[in-house]
């Protein structure tokens, strides 16, 4: 398949954005062993897609096979360099064309608009990350501290997910942050990802969440508060706290795992659900718009 | 006894469980140096946000201990900000547990607890001394049942202690009381 395309309205659309939406796109494209993602076409690519394809590179890798990821677009190879994809796929993944070397490694958290794809396989990492998104909020998107901090915290109890409910499966999540655009048209754009055990799996290891009939009655049940593997009152918590988040602050929160995902918006307090190919584990994305007009382009 | 741990010792954001487990190790230090009646005292001074991760392993974790293996002694919050009071009272109510916090020399309870509880607690502690639940009763105006209710509620949260002691008859009584 040369390109991405997607059908709207009974018409072949060309992708050329992978992001949360059309990544699933992608993942329908690629069949069988030897995969091949194919980013022809692509012209951006958002740190939900970016964790997204880090996630099932790495659940690839663990069965065997190693992903080619195809990027003609100068343009793209070098964000995802810069954007720290290539650091996190190295060992499981190839890309091509492949450069000699990262020549944006020197840049590395230089930018405040972006947080590389960052591994995260404890809780070491994540106090600087959530800083920096603190940061962000409130000096590009004008929100206020305590506004700022329950993003943080949300974005904190998803991530802490990525290796908490996935200790014995020996894998770890992804998270990425890009701010997009200028003034009032200003947003953030957080994609957290693991290719763990998924959440109908996770759910079903405590008897009290039980039934879990599929993918996305597992979605569902985990933005309920309390529902968690763990027979334990503390532990349960992070989903049902970001979906309140989004409504909150009227952003976009998608959560995906397995064969569902469910995409929430916070103007509409409401969430779609969606059959999507299989991928191991559960991937969030949160979106979040620019509170007031803020000073400064980048 | 009061014991003070001071919690912006380990940073003004204080994010994950993992970090909360290192804490309360030092917590659970403290505490195993009191005795029964004694106070621990988390200070939050300084302390701008936690996440819910953190307060359900640090505070969640430290008051379910306080029920079997710290039976006795108390677990006080104090100079939470605003924002700090709200995820903490959010994340004990979720947990179905309370802490006592102290502001100045007024105390009153975070988390899981009902308006009668609330109430309860505030008449033992405005008592200044060990109290029984006859006299509470009389004060709050109701029946003996309710209040042996409530008292229990009370003690099994952590946030009372129950005392046995002799009446001025010389009858075995229990008394009820807050801090020391």
């Amino acid at each position: 398949m040369n390109g991405q395309t997607a059908i709207a309205g009974g018409d072949p659309v060309r992708v050329t954005k992978l992001d949360s939406i059309t990544f699933d796109f992608l993942l329908a494209s690629v069949d069988g062993p030897r995969a091949v993602f194919d980013l022809a076409g692509i012209e951006l690519i958002t740190p939900s897609a970016m964790v997204q394809l880090a996630a099932v590179c790495h659940a690839l890798a663990r069965s065997g096979d190693r992903p080619r990821i195809l990027v003609p677009a100068r343009s793209v190879r070098g964000y995802l360099a810069r954007a720290g994809f290539d650091a996190v796929v190295q060992n499981v993944a190839w890309i091509e064309p492949s450069l000699p070397w990262n020549p944006y490694e020197y840049l590395h958290g230089s930018n405040p608009m972006l947080i590389e794809v960052t591994k995260l396989t404890d809780g070491l990492s994540l106090p600087e990350l959530l800083d920096h998104i603190i940061d962000v909020l409130r000096n590009s998107l004008s929100y206020e501290k305590y506004d700022a901090f329950d993003v943080a915290t949300a974005v904190s109890e998803v991530s802490q997910n990525t290796f908490d409910h996935n200790r014995d499966s020996d894998t770890c999540g992804f998270l990425a942050m890009q701010v997009y655009g200028t003034g009032r048209k200003r947003f953030l754009e957080i994609g957290v990802a693991d290719y763990g055990d998924g959440l109908a799996t996770t759910l079903r290891r405590n008897p009290k969440n039980l039934p879990v009939h599929s993918d996305a009655d597992a979605i569902l049940k985990a933005v309920q508060v309390g529902a968690s593997e763990h027979d334990d009152p503390t532990r349960g918590s992070g989903l049902y706290h970001l979906l309140q988040t989004g409504y909150k602050h009227q952003g976009t929160i998608q959560i995906r795992s397995g064969r569902a995902k469910v995409r929430y918006r916070g103007d509409k307090r409401q969430g779609w659900r969606f059959d999507v190919q299989h991928l191991d584990g559960v991937q969030v994305a949160l979106i979040l718009r620019a509170k007031t007009q803020s000073l400064g382009t980048h | 006894m009061e014991v003070r741990f001071k919690l912006s010792k380990f940073g003004k954001h204080l994010w994950t469980r993992a970090k909360a487990k290192t804490i309360r190790l030092e917590l659970l230090a403290q505490l195993e140096k009191l005795h029964q009646g004694d106070t621990l005292i988390i200070d939050l001074s300084s302390v701008e946000v936690f996440d819910f991760s953190f307060a359900n392993e640090l505070f969640g974790k430290t008051l379910l201990s306080l029920r079997t293996e710290y039976v006795g002694r108390f677990l006080v919050v104090e100079n939470l900000t605003d924002y700090t009071r709200e995820n903490l009272d959010q994340a004990l109510r979720a947990l179905g547990l309370a802490i006592i916090e102290r502001k100045g020399t007024e105390l009153s309870l975070l988390g899981k607890a009902h308006a009668v509880d609330h109430a309860t607690f505030a008449a033992i502690a405005q008592a200044g001394a060990p109290v029984t639940a006859a006299a509470l009763r009389d004060e709050l105006g109701v029946n003996v049942t309710a209040m042996n209710e409530r008292l229990s509620k009370l003690v099994a949260l952590g946030v009372a202690r129950r005392e046995k002691t002799a009446s001025a008859a010389g009858r075995e009584q229990y008394e009820y009381r807050v801090l020391a």
